[in-house]
C-alpha cells in the first residue's frame, strides 16, 4: 500500500526534535537513540525521504546550530570544511574558489539557489548518493572525513567513506564533523563535469578531474566518477595508465576506455541505461582532461560557441 | 484586412488580475479555508488492475474520521467532461470504486481535522484485493485473450458492450485512396508513436466543499469550467442545480487537465453531505500526477505526392492510449481527423482511428487535444517528403496547406467552416527570412561534435468549436454587463481565465467598444448562481467565442447609454459619440461638431437612477458561427552534442495570425510558454510505467519528470516573435485565439531541426538524449 | 514547541510540533497564502520564502529551525500599498499569467538583485533555475527581473 502512505504535503509522522549545541551533546543523542535517529542538516535530502516514506525516524538531531560544524578553515594538511557548512558558503568562499575550484565548481551545479541556500556539504556526502556532485570533486582531492562518536575522534579517507548506495563507513552513534581535503599540487589543472537532463537535475553522470603535467607529460591524474556504479568511485586504472604519458588523442581515448570500462551497471538503473552511461563517462573524461589541461596552459576554457 | 483604429486593442496592458498575484493575494482553490473545515485523503489503488474483496475502515472510524468508501456513493455511472453531447459522450466512470483499474484508482476517502490525522485514518484502512492482470500497451491490450478493463459502459442512456478493450473508434473515407496513392511519384508510410506527458500544471487538483443549510454545496475547485462542474454534480448527487453553487476562483494553470470535474470533486462533496461539515480535499503532486495525463498516440501515417509538390492522397491509422477511462476519446477521435486533413490538402483521404483502454492513469486533453501529437507526426513527414521530392519543406507546405477560402474541418467532422482570414503565407515568409532559412546546413554533413540545424514546423488550432449548425461540441458563453452609478461597469461572467489574461481581453474588447477607460471595466468575481452558462476555457475560446459574447453586450449597453443620453442631451442617438476621458476614468458621452452638449456615463446612471429609468445593462448568450483557426509557424535552431546526445536550443523565431492582437505582451507570453511546453514534448517529457508493479516510473515524483529551467530555454534576445496583419472578420473586434496554436507545431519543428543537424529522424517521442546517442552510435556502425 | 520569529517585519509567536512544515505554518496558522504548495519535494520553488534574506523552500524546512530568525513572504514584499519594483515589472512585462510560481518568483528574483543588482539575462536564468514556471517560458519573467534592476538602479 506504498503509494496511500505517500504525502509530500506534510510529514506524516510523529518524532522528536533534539537541537544540541555541541558535538559532544549531539554525539550523546545519537548514541542515546542509535537507529531511531537521524541527524538534519538541511533537510534537503532527509526531509524528502520521511515525506516518500523511505525513512521515519523518531528523533530528529538538528546539528544547524552547532557553531563547530560550520565554516572553512585554511590548515597546514589542507582547507577544513565543517560537515554542516552550506553550499551557499562554499559557493561564495573566495578561499574555495581559489585554493580548490573543482569543488567549487561542482557545488554550483547542485541544486537551485534554494537549494544551495539550504543543503550542507556533510549531507551531500552523508546522503552517500551514487551521484552526489560534491563527492566526485573531494575523492579526486583526496580529501578525508573526519568522524565524530562517543568512542571519539577517527579520519579516514572519504574513499573508504562510501559503502553502497545511501551506505557510509558511519557507526550508528557516529556523525560526519569535517572535511578536509589537501591542497592541490601546484600547476594543477581541475575539471568538474555533470550531465543531467536539465540544468536543474541530479547527475546522471557526474566526473572529476585533476592533472598535473611535467612538461608535457601526466605527472599525476586523478580522476573520480559518479553515478556510474553503487558509490562515487575513483578510477584508479585510469590514473595509472596516464602517468608518464602525452595527452594525444590516442592516449584520450584510452583513458576514457578505462574510465566507461567501470561502469558498474545497477538493477535500479532507471534514469538511463548502462551504455548511455559508458558513453557519456567516455566523453566527459575526454572533456575534462582537455579543459584540465587547457587551464593549466591558462587558455579559456569554453563549450560549444553561442 | 488588418486591425485599425483601435485604442486598446493592440496595446500592451497589464492583466487585470496582477496586482493580486504579485502580491499573493490571488485566492485559489487551494488557499480556501474555513474554521471548522476537515481534511481530506484518498484511498488509491496500489495495483493497476484489481477488485475489492474486502474492506474494513473501522479502525480509520475508531480514529474519528468521517470514511466513504465506492459502496455508499451514489451508484451513478457518469462521464466528467460535459462539452459534448450526449451523442459523442461515453460513460465509465464512479466515484470511487471497487474494481480500480490503474495505480491510483480512488476507492474510499476519509475526512478528518487535520491533515494528519486523515493521512493516519487513511492508513488504518484494511483492503484486500483480488489482483487482475493488466495491460499497459494499447496493441497488447487489444488482444481478444486479454482480461476486459470495461465490461460494459454507458451511452445515451443504455448498457454498451465493450470488446477487446477498444473503448470507440471512427473511421472516414472521402474520395479514391487507392487511386491516388497510384498517382503519386513518391510515398511515404511510417509509424510515429508519442510520449504521454504530463500536463504538471503547478497547482496540483483541489476541491474545497461547503454544505449548505438548504441541502446544497458550496464548490471551490480547480476548474476550467464552473458550470459543466455543476451540471455534474447535480446529476451524480441529484442535488438540485440551484442549490450547488461553484464559485470562480483563480486556477494555477490547468492545459486541459480540468475541462473534466477533476476527481477531487465529486469525492470531496461526498465527504461534505457525510460529515455535514466543509471538506477540503487538496491532491499532493504524486496524487495529481496520477490523475490525469495527455493521450498517448500510435500513428500508421502515410502520405503521397506528385513530382510537382502537390499531394494526392493520405491515410492516417491512430491508435490511442486513453488509459483506464474515457474522458473524451470519441470526441477526440473525431478533432484528430480534423487536425489531421485542415493542415494540408488532400484530395483522397482515408481515416481509422481507435481509443484503446489500458491500465494506467486516465488520459485527458492537454493544450492542443491531440493536435501537438499528429502535427508532430505530420510536420516530420512533410519535411522528409519535401527532401525525397527535392522541394524545400518551406515551399511545400505552402503549396499544399489549407488556408483562405478552403473547407476547414475546425473541431472534426461534425464542424466544418470557411477560413475567412489567414496570414499563413506572411507568417512562414517572414520567418524563414528571420531565422536565415537559406542558410541552414543541409542535413548529415556536419561532422564536429556539436551540430546545429534549424527545422520549421508549422501547425493552427482552432479558435473554439463553434460552428454553423450544432454538431457535437458545445459551444456558447453568457455575459452581463451593467453600468454602474458612477459611470464604471460590472461585467459579469462564468468563464475561467487560465492564465492566458482572457478575461482582461474581453475587458478591453468592451471598453474598446464603448469608449471608456479600461479602468471602468470591473471584472466580477462571480459564481454559477449569478451567471449565465459558459461551456469551458478551452479550445483557445476564451478570447475568440467567449469575447464576443462580451462584445455583444458591449454594443447592446452602449446603445442603450446613447438612447438615453439623447433623452438629456436633446439629440440624436445616431449623432452621438463615447471618448474617454482618462482623468475622471469616465466614459463621456457628447454631440459631435456641438461645443458643450455632454455627459459622463456616471451623470447618465445617476440620473437614470433618480429618475427611476432603471439599470442600464445587458444580458447575451452566444454561440460562433465558426471556429476560425489561428495559424503558427516556428523556425527553431538547435544544437546537438554529439557525444551526450544532448540538445539545446539555439534560437527560436516564431510567427502568429491569431487576427487582431488583443494584448501585445500577454499575446507573446503565450508563444514562449508554448515552445517550452513544445520543446520539451520534443525531448524530455513522458510517463512511463514499471511493468512490475504497474504504477509510474518515477512514482508520481516530479524529480524524475523534468520540465526545462530557464536556463535549459533561450534568452529573450534570441526569442523572435511577430504577428501577422490580419482581421478575422467574425471575430471580436477581428480576433482569434492563440493558447494552442502556440504549443501544435512545435515538436514538429524541434524533430526537424534535430533531423537538420544530424540527419537522423525519429518517430518516437521524446527524442531523449538517450535515443540520439544510441541512433547516432548505429549509423556510425557500433 | 513554541517558537518566536519575525514575519514580514513583526515579531510573531507560535505553537507547532516538530513535524510542522514552515509552509504549512505561514498557510495555516498566519493565513499568508501566497506561498504555494507545488510539489512538497524541492523541486518547483512555489514555496520559495525567504530566511534571513535568503531563499530557502518552506516545503523542506521545519517551522521549528526558524526560531529566533526572520521570515519574508511575498505579502511582506510590498511596503504601504507601494509596490516593489520586481512586481511592477512582473506586471507590465506580461511575466504573470496563472500566477502560481509568481509569488515564489519574484522572492527568488528579489535575492538575487540584493545580491547582483545589475545581472546579465544569463545570470537570471541561472538565479531562478529552481523556480518552475509552466505557462510563461520564462521569457517574460526574465524581461522583467532585468527592468526592476534597471529600476532600481535608478
Ligand atoms: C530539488 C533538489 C535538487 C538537488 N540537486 C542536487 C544536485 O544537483 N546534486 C547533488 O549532489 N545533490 C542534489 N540534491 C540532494 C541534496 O540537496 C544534497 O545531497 C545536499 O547536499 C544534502 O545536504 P543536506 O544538508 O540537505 O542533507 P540532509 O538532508 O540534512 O541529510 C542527508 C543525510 O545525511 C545525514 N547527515 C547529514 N549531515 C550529517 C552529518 N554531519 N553526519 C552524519 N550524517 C549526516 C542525514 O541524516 C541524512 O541521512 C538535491 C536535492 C533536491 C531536493
Ligand atoms: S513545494 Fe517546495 S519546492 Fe515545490
Ligand atoms: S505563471 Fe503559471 S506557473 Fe508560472
Amino acid at each position: 500500500m506504498y503509494i496511500n502512505k505517500l504525502n509530500t504535503h506534510i510529514i506524516p509522522f510523529k518524532f522528536e526534535y533534539h537541537a544540541p549545541k555541541s558535538v559532544e551533546e549531539a554525539v550523546e543523542l545519537l548514541s542515546r537513540y542509535g537507529e531511531e535517529a537521524s541527524i538534519l542538516a538541511g533537510g534537503t535530502d532527509l526531509l524528502v525521504k520521511m515525506k516518500q516514506r523511505v525513512i521515519e525516524p523518531k528523533h530528529i538531531i538538528d546539528i544547524k546550530r552547532i557553531k563547530d560544524l560550520t565554516g572553512i578553515r585554511e590548515e597546514e594538511d589542507g582547507i577544513h570544511i565543517g560537515a554542516a557548512t552550506k553550499l551557499r558558503t562554499l559557493e561564495r568562499s573566495k578561499l574555495i574558489e581559489e585554493k580548490l575550484p573543482v569543488l567549487h565548481e561542482a557545488v554550483i551545479t547542485m541544486g537551485s539557489v534554494q537549494i544551495r541556500n539550504m543543503a550542507t556539504i556533510g549531507g551531500n556526502l552523508c546522503n552517500a548518493s551514487p551521484s552526489a556532485d560534491a563527492a566526485t570533486p573531494l575523492l579526486a582531492l583526496n580529501a578525508e572525513a573526519k568522524i565524530v562518536g562517543s568512542e571519539g575522534e577517527r579520519i579516514i579517507p572519504l574513499e573508504e567513506f562510501f559503502i553502497g548506495p545511501g551506505k557510509t563507513a558511519l557507526k550508528p552513534d557516529e556523525m560526519l564533523a569535517e572535511v578536509i581535503s589537501p591542497y592541490l599540487p601546484e600547476n594543477a589543472g581541475t575539471s568538474f563535469m555533470k550531465i543531467g537532463w536539465t540544468d536543474f537535475d541530479i547527475a546522471t553522470v557526474n566526473l572529476a578531474v585533476i592533472l598535473k603535467l611535467e612538461g608535457e607529460v601526466v605527472d599525476e591524474c586523478r580522476i573520480a566518477l559518479g553515478g556510474c556504479a553503487p558509490t562515487p568511485i575513483r578510477v584508479h586504472k585510469a590514473e595509472e595508465f596516464l602517468r608518464g604519458k602525452k595527452l594525444t588523442d590516442e592516449v584520450l581515448e584510452e583513458a576514457a576506455n578505462i574510465v566507461s570500462g567501470h561502469v558498474r551497471p545497477r538493477a535500479r538503473w532507471r534514469r538511463a541505461p548502462p551504455e548511455y552511461r559508458r558513453a557519456v563517462s567516455r566523453a566527459l573524461t575526454i572533456d575534462a582532461l582537455t579543459i584540465a589541461r587547457k587551464r593549466i596552459e591558462g587558455l579559456e576554457v569554453n563549450r560549444g560557441e553561442d | 484586412m488588418m486591425a485599425q483604429g483601435f485604442r486598446l486593442i493592440g496595446e500592451s496592458t497589464p492583466r487585470m488580475d496582477g496586482i493580486a498575484k504579485v502580491t499573493g493575494q490571488e485566492v485559489y482553490s487551494s488557499d480556501i479555508h474555513f474554521p471548522n473545515m476537515l481534511h481530506a485523503r484518498v484511498l488509491k489503488s496500489p495495483y493497476p488492475h484489481a477488485r475489492v474483496k474486502r474492506i474494513d475502515v473501522s479502525e480509520a472510524e475508531k480514529l474519528g474520521a468521517i470514511v466513504v468508501t465506492y459502496r455508499e456513493v451514489p451508484d451513478v455511472v457518469y462521464c466528467p467532461r460535459l462539452v459534448s453531447t450526449p451523442e459523442a459522450t461515453y460513460k465509465d466512470w464512479r466515484v470511487l470504486t471497487g474494481r480500480p483499474l490503474y495505480v491510483g484508482d480512488p476507492i474510499a476517502a476519509v475526512a478528518a481535522e487535520s491533515e494528519e490525522m486523515a493521512q493516519r485514518a487513511l492508513e488504518a484502512i484494511d483492503v484486500e484485493f483480488e489482483v487482475l492482470e493488466p495491460s499497459f500497451d494499447p496493441l497488447d491490450s487489444m488482444r481478444p485473450e486479454k482480461t476486459s478493463i470495461h465490461e460494459r459502459i454507458m451511452y445515451m442512456g443504455k448498457e454498451i458492450k465493450i470488446e477487446n478493450n477498444i473503448a470507440c473508434t471512427m473511421e472516414i473515407e472521402q474520395g479514391d485512396v487507392e487511386k491516388g496513392f497510384s498517382e503519386a511519384d513518391v510515398v511515404l508510410e511510417r509509424e510515429y508513436r508519442t510520449n504521454r506527458r504530463y500536463h504538471c500544471q503547478l497547482e496540483p487538483k483541489t476541491a474545497v466543499v461547503r454544505p449548505e443549510p438548504d441541502g446544497g454545496v458550496t464548490i471551490w475547485t480547480t476548474t476550467q469550467s464552473i458550470h459543466n462542474t455543476r451540471l455534474l454534480i447535480h446529476e451524480i448527487f441529484g442535488i438540485p442545480a440551484g442549490k450547488i453553487n461553484v464559485v470562480k476562483t483563480a486556477l494555477g494553470g490547468a492545459f486541459g487537465s480540468s475541462i473534466q470535474t477533476n476527481i477531487v470533486v465529486p469525492i470531496a462533496v461526498a465527504l461534505a453531505l457525510k460529515a455535514h461539515k466543509p471538506v477540503r480535499l487538496a491532491y499532493t503532486r504524486e496524487e495529481d500526477l496520477h490523475e490525469h495525463c495527455s493521450y498517448q498516440m500510435i500513428f500508421n501515417l502515410k502520405l503521397g505526392a506528385k513530382r510537382d509538390g502537390k499531394l494526392t492522397a493520405g491515410s492516417l491509422e491512430a491508435i490511442l492510449d486513453i488509459g483506464a477511462h474515457q474522458i473524451q476519446a470519441y470526441p477526440l477521435l473525431g478533432c484528430l481527423v480534423g487536425w489531421w486533413v485542415s493542415l494540408y490538402k488532400l484530395p483522397n483521404l482515408r481515416y481509422v482511428g481507435k481509443a484503446v483502454y489500458t491500465n494506467k492513469v486516465p488520459s485527458c486533453a492537454m493544450r492542443g487535444f491531440g493536435n501537438p501529437q499528429i502535427t508532430w507526426a505530420v510536420e516530420s513527414m512533410m519535411d522528409e517528403l519535401a527532401e525525397e521530392l527535392g522541394i524545400d519543406p518551406v515551399e511545400f507546405k505552402l503549396l499544399n496547406h489549407v488556408g483562405l477560402g478552403d473547407l476547414f474541418w475546425g473541431q472534426g467532422p461534425t464542424v466544418k467552416s470557411i477560413i475567412k482570414s489567414s496570414g499563413v503565407e506572411e507568417i512562414v515568409r517572414r520567418g524563414a527570412k528571420l531565422i536565415g532559412w537559406d542558410k541552414r546546413p543541409k542535413p548529415g554533413e556536419q561532422r564536429g561534435r556539436y551540430r546545429r540545424g534549424i527545422g520549421f514546423g508549422r501547425g493552427f488550432h482552432t479558435s473554439s468549436a463553434g460552428g454553423p449548425v450544432p454538431g457535437t461540441a458545445v459551444d456558447y458563453t453568457g455575459a452581463m454587463l451593467k453600468v454602474n452609478e458612477d459611470g464604471s461597469f460590472d461585467y459579469i461572467t462564468a468563464l475561467m481565465d487560465c492564465g492566458g489574461g482572457t478575461l482582461t481581453a474581453h475587458a478591453k474588447i468592451i471598453a474598446e467598444e464603448i469608449g471608456v477607460p479600461l479602468e471602468c471595466i470591473n471584472i466580477v468575481r462571480s459564481d454559477t448562481q449569478t451567471t449565465l452558462y459558459d461551456v469551458c476555457t478551452h479550445a483557445s475560446r476564451g478570447v475568440y467565442a467567449g469575447g464576443m459574447a462580451a462584445l455583444q453586450v458591449a454594443r447592446e449597453v452602449k446603445r442603450k447609454l446613447l438612447e438615453l443620453a439623447a433623452r438629456v442631451l436633446d439629440a440624436y442617438p445616431h449623432a452621438l459619440k463615447i471618448r474617454p476621458d482618462e482623468e475622471r476614468s469616465q466614459g463621456v458621452i457628447y454631440v459631435e461638431g456641438v461645443e458643450g452638449r455632454e455627459i459622463t456615463i456616471g451623470e447618465l446612471a445617476s440620473m437614470a437612477r433618480h429618475k427611476n429609468w432603471g439599470t442600464i445593462a445587458a444580458v447575451a448568450s452566444v454561440r460562433q458561427g465558426s471556429c476560425p483557426p489561428h495559424f503558427t509557424a516556428y523556425f527553431v535552431e538547435v544544437e546537438v552534442d554529439t557525444e551526450t546526445g544532448k540538445v539545446r536550443p539555439i534560437r527560436v523565431v516564431a510567427g502568429a495570425d491569431v487576427g487582431s492582437v488583443i494584448n501585445p505582451k500577454l499575446a507573446e507570453g503565450q508563444i514562449h510558454g508554448g515552445f517550452a511546453m513544445g520543446w520539451s514534448m520534443a525531448i524530455l517529457e513522458d510517463t512511463p510505467y514499471d511493468p512490475e508493479n504497474g504504477d509510474l516510473m518515477n512514482r508520481g515524483f516530479i524529480n524524475n519528470y523534468k520540465l526545462p529551467t530557464p536556463a535549459d530555454l533561450v534568452p529573450p534576445d534570441r526569442f523572435t516573435v511577430f504577428f501577422a496583419n490580419t482581421y478575422e472578420p467574425t471575430g471580436p473586434l477581428g480576433a482569434k485565439g492563440i493558447g494552442e496554436g502556440a504549443l501544435n507545431p512545435v515538436a514538429g519543428a524541434v524533430a526537424n531541426a534535430i533531423y537538420n543537424a544530424i540527419g537522423i529522424r525519429f518517430y518516437e517521442l521524446p527524442i531523449t538524449p538517450i535515443k540520439i546517442l544510441k541512433a547516432l552510435r548505429e549509423r556510425e556502425g557500433g | 514547541m513554541r517558537i518566536r520569529f519575525k514575519l514580514n517585519g513583526r515579531e510573531v509567536e507560535a505553537e507547532v510540533e516538530p513535524n510542522t512544515l514552515l509552509l504549512n505554518l505561514l498557510r495555516e496558522q498566519f493565513h499568508l497564502t501566497g506561498a504555494k504548495y507545488g510539489c512538497g519535494i524541492g523541486e518547483c520553488g512555489a514555496c520559495t520564502v525567504l530566511l534571513d534574506g535568503e531563499p530557502i523552500l518552506s516545503c523542506l524546512t521545519l517551522a521549528v529551525e526558524v526560531d529566533g530568525r526572520e521570515v519574508t513572504t511575498i505579502e511582506g514584499l510590498a511596503g504601504d500599498g507601494e509596490l516593489h519594483p520586481l512586481q511592477r515589472a512582473f506586471l507590465e512585462e506580461g511575466a504573470v499569467q496563472c500566477g502560481f510560481c509568481t509569488p515564489g518568483m519574484i522572492l527568488t528574483a528579489k535575492a538575487l538583485l540584493e545580491e547582483n543588482p545589475n545581472p546579465s539575462e544569463d545570470e537570471i536564468r541561472e538565479y531562478l533555475k529552481g523556480n518552475l514556471c509552466r505557462c510563461t517560458g520564462y521569457v517574460n519573467i526574465v524581461k522583467a527581473v532585468k527592468k526592476a534592476a534597471e529600476e532600481m538602479a535608478g
